[in-house]
């Protein structure tokens, strides 16, 4: 599964986040790309950003608006690549919510490993209804941040 | 009428993805739904679809799901602002009529479309295209 989030730290009242992944050299879903040279495709580091930004505009959803809603990727509004992402290796990733309605929010992402950035995004994040059936999903959803959040 | 064969590749690719997490004993069949049983992120779902594209030889691109949904009916009746209409809704539910109702919220955007599929819709889709990409002999 693609889950390479190893910690992420939400403060929904100044609407940020800070995480990092660790992205191995050896990851089967891009065992080509490439053979000899690992590199992050771009998609991927995108669906790294969009993992930071949705739960901060769930978590900042919640608190401006008081309604329990998932975030899913609408659209790339911007994504600036730099450098390339040559793994492995642990990518820093700043989330900062841009704009907020409770249908709708618009994240910008900054990608960083040590000190070169790698990616600059704006995503705008579609913020859906959860019904109650879905309670197994927002129960997977919060153990996963409570995991993000104490890992060190 | 869904071939169990593309079905049964569907599922094994699912386990290697499942596989990735160690997850290999997990039960999976044509009812399992991918974001809702196994906890399918989007780039599971992409990665799925790309070597069942390969191994089918087959197109699935971005927006297929929306597109059978909507079939003939104009994109201003189906959705709005890429929210889906009563009828656009009652459309997607017919689509994926193995997913179970209760889990379709009242407001459904366009693209959290993949989150309702089952793995027999994967399957269906599967032979949708292959349908589409082979014309009937008579």
């Amino acid at each position: 599964m693609f889950e390479l989030i190893r910690t992420l730290r939400i403060d929904a009242h100044a609407g940020g986040a800070v995480g990092e992944a660790a992205v191995p050299a050896d990851h089967p879903m891009f065992a080509d790309h490439f053979p000899g040279v690992p590199l992050l495709p771009g998609s991927f580091l995108l669906e790294l950003a969009a993992q930071a930004a949705g739960p901060l505009c769930e978590e900042v959803t919640a608190l401006r608006f008081g309604l329990e809603r998932g975030a899913v990727l609408a659209m790339v509004r911007r994504a600036v690549f730099l450098r390339p992402c040559f793994l492995p290796a642990t990518v820093r990733l700043t989330a900062h919510v841009r704009h907020a309605d409770s249908a709708r929010m618009i994240a910008a992402v900054v990608a960083a490993v040590g000190d070169a950035i790698v990616l600059r995004a704006e995503l705008v994040m579609a913020m859906i209804d959860v019904p109650p059936e879905w309670s197994r999903v927002l129960e997977g959803r919060h153990e996963r941040l409570a995991r993000w959040n104490s890992a060190t | 009428m869904t071939e169990p064969a593309a079905l049964n590749v569907v599922v094994d690719m699912i386990r290697d993805t499942l596989s990735l997490s160690g997850r290999e004993g997990e039960k999976v069949s044509s009812d399992t739904l991918l974001f809702y049983h196994l906890a399918f992120t989007s780039m599971d779902l992409l990665d799925l679809l790309f070597r069942v594209e390969q191994h089918f030889d087959i197109a699935i691109p971005d927006g297929t799901l929306y597109g059978l949904a909507r079939g003939e009916m104009p994109d201003a009746e189906f959705a709005t602002d890429s929210v889906l209409s009563a009828a656009g809704k009652a459309r997607l539910m017919a689509l994926l009529n193995d997913t179970p109702a209760e889990l379709f919220p009242e407001r459904i955007h366009a693209a959290s479309l993949p989150r309702f599929c089952t793995v027999g819709a994967i399957a269906r889709l599967v032979d949708a295209r292959l349908a589409a990409r082979e014309p009937c002999s008579s």
